[in-house]
């Protein structure tokens, strides 16, 4: 499975990374990492991954148009939310925009794999 | 214009303490907000996070160099550099206000953080309006937390 990493911060992109890595789980080839919504468009089109971890609160193109975006691109992606943004009408509003899951920053790194084998088994 | 209350301060309080716990398994000592006009309890890095559309203001997340490297070492990011310093207070600052929405809700918009090395500028005003600080202790270092923020509609 092909999962490219989409976040602002260089320490939960390296985090995301490193969680994956463990041999214990089935594995994840991480294709590419971006720091923002366009950096995210442009990797996407040369790797084209299968699975996407986005931030929402991003310079330049913010996670919920990525979203779109990606989506417009391939309507197969599976698109987990990795965001610290807690209300209700983020998360409905990412969700509207094509995405399969949330996950609430912070998170264990139990969190991050269970959320990412339900959008393996999808 | 108005400030936010008492238990609006305590959602901050709860997203910082959830922080901790959930990142290092362990609890932080959070202190009893209060408020300051000068002499915020900067330290090392400092994280900035502004708000917008139904409030004003920001709110800092400031730790010292030694806290952050020890955070993270919980991580397991052997990369300890100025730049992930600086990356880990912005991270910490986006969690707590990205956390605190779930309570004042989406017309709180929240920037991307600056990063800063040293007291923020902001924060050296002479004329500057009351604003509350939370000190965290974990371990045996101190960070602070200052939350600078009114709502206006």
């Amino acid at each position: 499975m092909k999962l490219m990493i989409v976040d602002d911060s260089n320490i939960i992109r390296s985090r995301i990374s490193r969680i994956l890595s463990d041999p214990k789980l089935p594995p994840i080839e991480i294709v590419g990492t971006a720091a923002n919504g366009t950096e995210a468009i442009q990797l996407f089109k040369s790797t084209r991954p299968e699975m996407i971890t986005l931030d929402l609160t991003m310079p330049e193109m913010d996670g919920v148009e990525c979203t779109t975006l990606l989506v417009d691109e391939d309507p197969e992606v599976r698109i987990l939310i990795v965001s610290a943004l807690s209300d209700k009408a983020t998360a409905i509003q990412a969700l509207k925009n094509g995405a399969s899951g949330f996950l609430y920053k912070p998170f264990t790194d139990e969190e991050l794999v269970n959320a990412l084998l339900e959008l393996i088994k999808e | 214009m108005s400030d936010l209350s008492e238990k609006d301060i305590e959602i901050f309080i709860e997203a910082i303490g959830g922080y901790f716990k959930q990142i290092t398994h362990e609890a932080a000592s959070i202190g009893v907000a209060y408020l300051a006009q000068n002499a915020f309890p900067m330290n090392d890095f400092t994280g900035l996070i502004k708000v917008s559309a139904d409030y004003t203001g920001a709110l800092y997340f400031s730790a010292p160099s030694a806290m952050l490297r020890h955070l993270l070492t919980v991580m397991k990011e052997t990369d300890q550099s100025e730049e992930n310093l600086l990356d880990a207070v912005g991270e910490i600052a986006n969690t707590i206000s990205g956390n605190a929405r779930k309570y004042f809700g989406e017309n709180m918009v929240i920037s991307t953080p600056e990063k800063i090395i040293g007291i923020p500028a902001d924060l050296n005003r002479s004329e500057k309006n009351y604003a509350y600080v939370i000190i965290i202790k974990w371990k045996h270092y101190s960070a602070s937390l200052v939350v600078d923020i009114k709502r206006i509609r």
